[in-house]
């Protein structure tokens, strides 16, 4: 007998999605994964505006991402002009946007990820019984969510960082202060890491490529080449190797590689620089017991738990490292030219591109989010996970095809509300 | 001193009030005004909550938080102030909250000195 699912509205993620699965002898013969929110023309809205207004449009297309947007725009921005930002200034946003993965990561970990494993429908259901989880969450989210504050001036959609420079610098006490709640995080970021190896995930292999930026000396955040199918490649010639591409049923973008879906994220990350996280993270990657590489997508949460106490670790030891020193903006010679952004953010490789005309305004613009990149892998994935869930009930199908989606962390960038669901 | 928490967004018409009465009582007592829920992470045990109610035409006090609607905790944009409200709450901690509820429009003056009082 044929069964075609739909669901309508894909929950626990950042943002409105659907699926439609038509299944027929333990077989799919059709699987669409389609973000059905509306186009958001945030590339059109730039048209026309001066170079320095791009991040702070571009920092609209999410709350959650928005440091993440800022960042990116502010480099192909910079790469537009030839501008070349100070250590300091280059520092300063590698702190901001481990701020932000921080913070995102402990979100998605607990109250996205961990209610599926421990059998609630939310966070809220399981916040009488797991407490001192859920207080260990919201510290870790407070801290990340100070850091963005301090160092951008607000929790979200930040304001100082701009082009060539730092509009409001933060004092070396401020920058103290950081490090002294970072170091407070140490212990509940082992103790998140611990409880994810815990969970039991299910057995499943990928067959995408697994994409991230690569950086010669350190966990890539800000620099690198981009690292895709096993060879390095420049970001400024990102058009000739990733291809975007429409489908019918889909708002947003599919994006593939030489024809090939890949996948960007946490274990990307760590699949690609496992041997550059700090040795904090790189003891707990020993202690997860699992081998990394690994091409189960659900290790996502894995590895976004290491990344954690990466994360922690890196930003502590940026903060010991930092003098910070009054300095003036870098001198911007607006000219015509082209850039490329690429960094990395809590969902993966984020790029921005920018081609400004002589009088530095903007006559084209290109963004590329993780989640769209993730959407053909997130599919193909789930063609071919479920036959090998086939016989399962109704309810614990639905669930198991949305903790794979969900251990992609995706993001749609608006909310979905409820879920739908359509047995033919 | 008394602490108020004020939540809106000045920049939206129907949500900017709480904010614009809050500025008015700045000067007599201590406020913080809130960009997301989080900003409650630091506040005192007992704290008083400003925010615009819609619908309502007069101003009113929320001591029973069951009566906030939530939606299901589904994304991260879902994490609106109700749903820490009740996160709270069910996690059992000591933290008390009043909420006071204000219109989308009236007299800045005159609501100002309410909320004063029955803070």
């Amino acid at each position: 007998m044929a069964r075609t699912i739909t669901l309508n509205h894909i929950t626990k993620i950042e943002g409105h999605a659907k699926l439609t699965l038509s299944i027929e002898k333990n077989k799919v013969n059709r699987c669409e994964l389609s973000s059905t929110e509306g186009s958001r023309y945030f590339e059109g809205l730039v048209l026309g505006r001066k170079y320095y207004e791009a991040h702070e449009m571009t920092s609209r297309i999410c709350g959650i991402c928005s440091c993440a947007h800022v960042v990116a725009a502010i480099s192909a921005i910079e790469n537009a002009l030839g501008c070349k930002p100070s250590k300091q200034t280059k520092t300063l946003r590698e702190l901001l946007t481990l701020g932000e993965r921080i913070r995102s990561h402990a979100t998605h970990l607990y109250f996205l990820a961990l209610p599926d494993y421990l059998g609630y429908e939310s966070a809220l259901a399981m916040a009488s019984k797991h407490k001192e989880k859920l207080e260990r969450a919201l510290l870790i989210m407070k801290v990340g969510n100070e850091m963005i504050k301090l160092l951008g001036s607000r929790d979200i959609h930040p304001v100082s960082a701009t082009i060539g420079g730092w509009l409001k610098l933060p004092s070396q006490e401020t920058i103290n202060y950081i490090k002294e709640n970072l170091i407070k995080l140490k212990e509940p970021a082992i103790k998140t890491a611990e409880l994810f190896f815990s969970l039991n995930y299910p057995s499943f292999s990928t067959e995408g490529y697994f994409c991230s930026l690569k950086d010669k000396d350190k966990y890539a955040v800000l620099d690198g080449k981009f690292f895709a199918g096993g060879t390095e490649k420049a970001k400024e010639d990102y058009l000739s190797f990733i291809e975007e591409y429409s489908v019918p049923y889909s708002t947003a973008n599919f994006v593939r590689i030489a024809g090939k879906r890949y996948s960007v994220g946490a274990l990307a990350r760590i699949n690609n620089n496992q041997d550059k996280v700090s040795i904090n993270a790189k003891k707990m990657l020993k202690k997860s017991g699992i081998k990394f590489p690994s091409l189960n997508p659900f290790h996502n949460n894995i590895a976004q738990a290491v990344e954690l106490i990466h994360c922690i670790d890196e930003a502590i030891k940026i903060c010991e490292e930092i003098e910070i020193k009054p300095e003036q903006l870098s001198k911007i010679k607006v000219a015509a030219g082209r850039g490329v952004g690429a960094i990395e953010v809590p969902r993966g490789t984020l790029w921005h591109e920018y081609t400004l005309n002589n009088k530095g305004i903007i006559t084209q613009a290109n963004i590329i989010t993780p989640t769209a990149q993730n959407l053909l892998n997130i599919q193909e994935d789930i063609k071919s996970y479920v036959p090998s869930i086939f016989d399962k009930k109704k309810e614990d199908l639905i669930m198991d095809i949305e903790k794979l989606i969900r251990s992609y962390d995706p993001c749609f960038s608006c909310s979905a509300h409820f879920l739908e669901v359509n047995w033919i | 001193m008394k602490k108020l928490y004020v939540f809106g967004n000045q920049y939206l018409k129907e949500d900017s009030f709480a904010v614009d009465v809050a500025r008015e009582l700045k000067k007599e007592m201590e406020v913080v005004f809130c960009d997301s829920p989080e900003a409650l992470f630091d506040c005192e045990e007992a704290a008083v909550i400003l925010d615009v109610v819609k619908g309502i035409e007069e101003p009113i006090i929320i001591n029973d938080l069951p009566l906030l609607k939530t939606r299901k905790m589904l994304s991260l944009h879902d994490f609106d102030l109700a749903f820490f409200l009740k996160l709270f709450k069910e996690m059992g901690g000591d933290k008390k909250f009043k909420i006071i509820g204000l219109p989308e429009k009236g007299n800045i003056k005159i609501l100002s000195k309410w909320v004063k009082e029955n803070i």
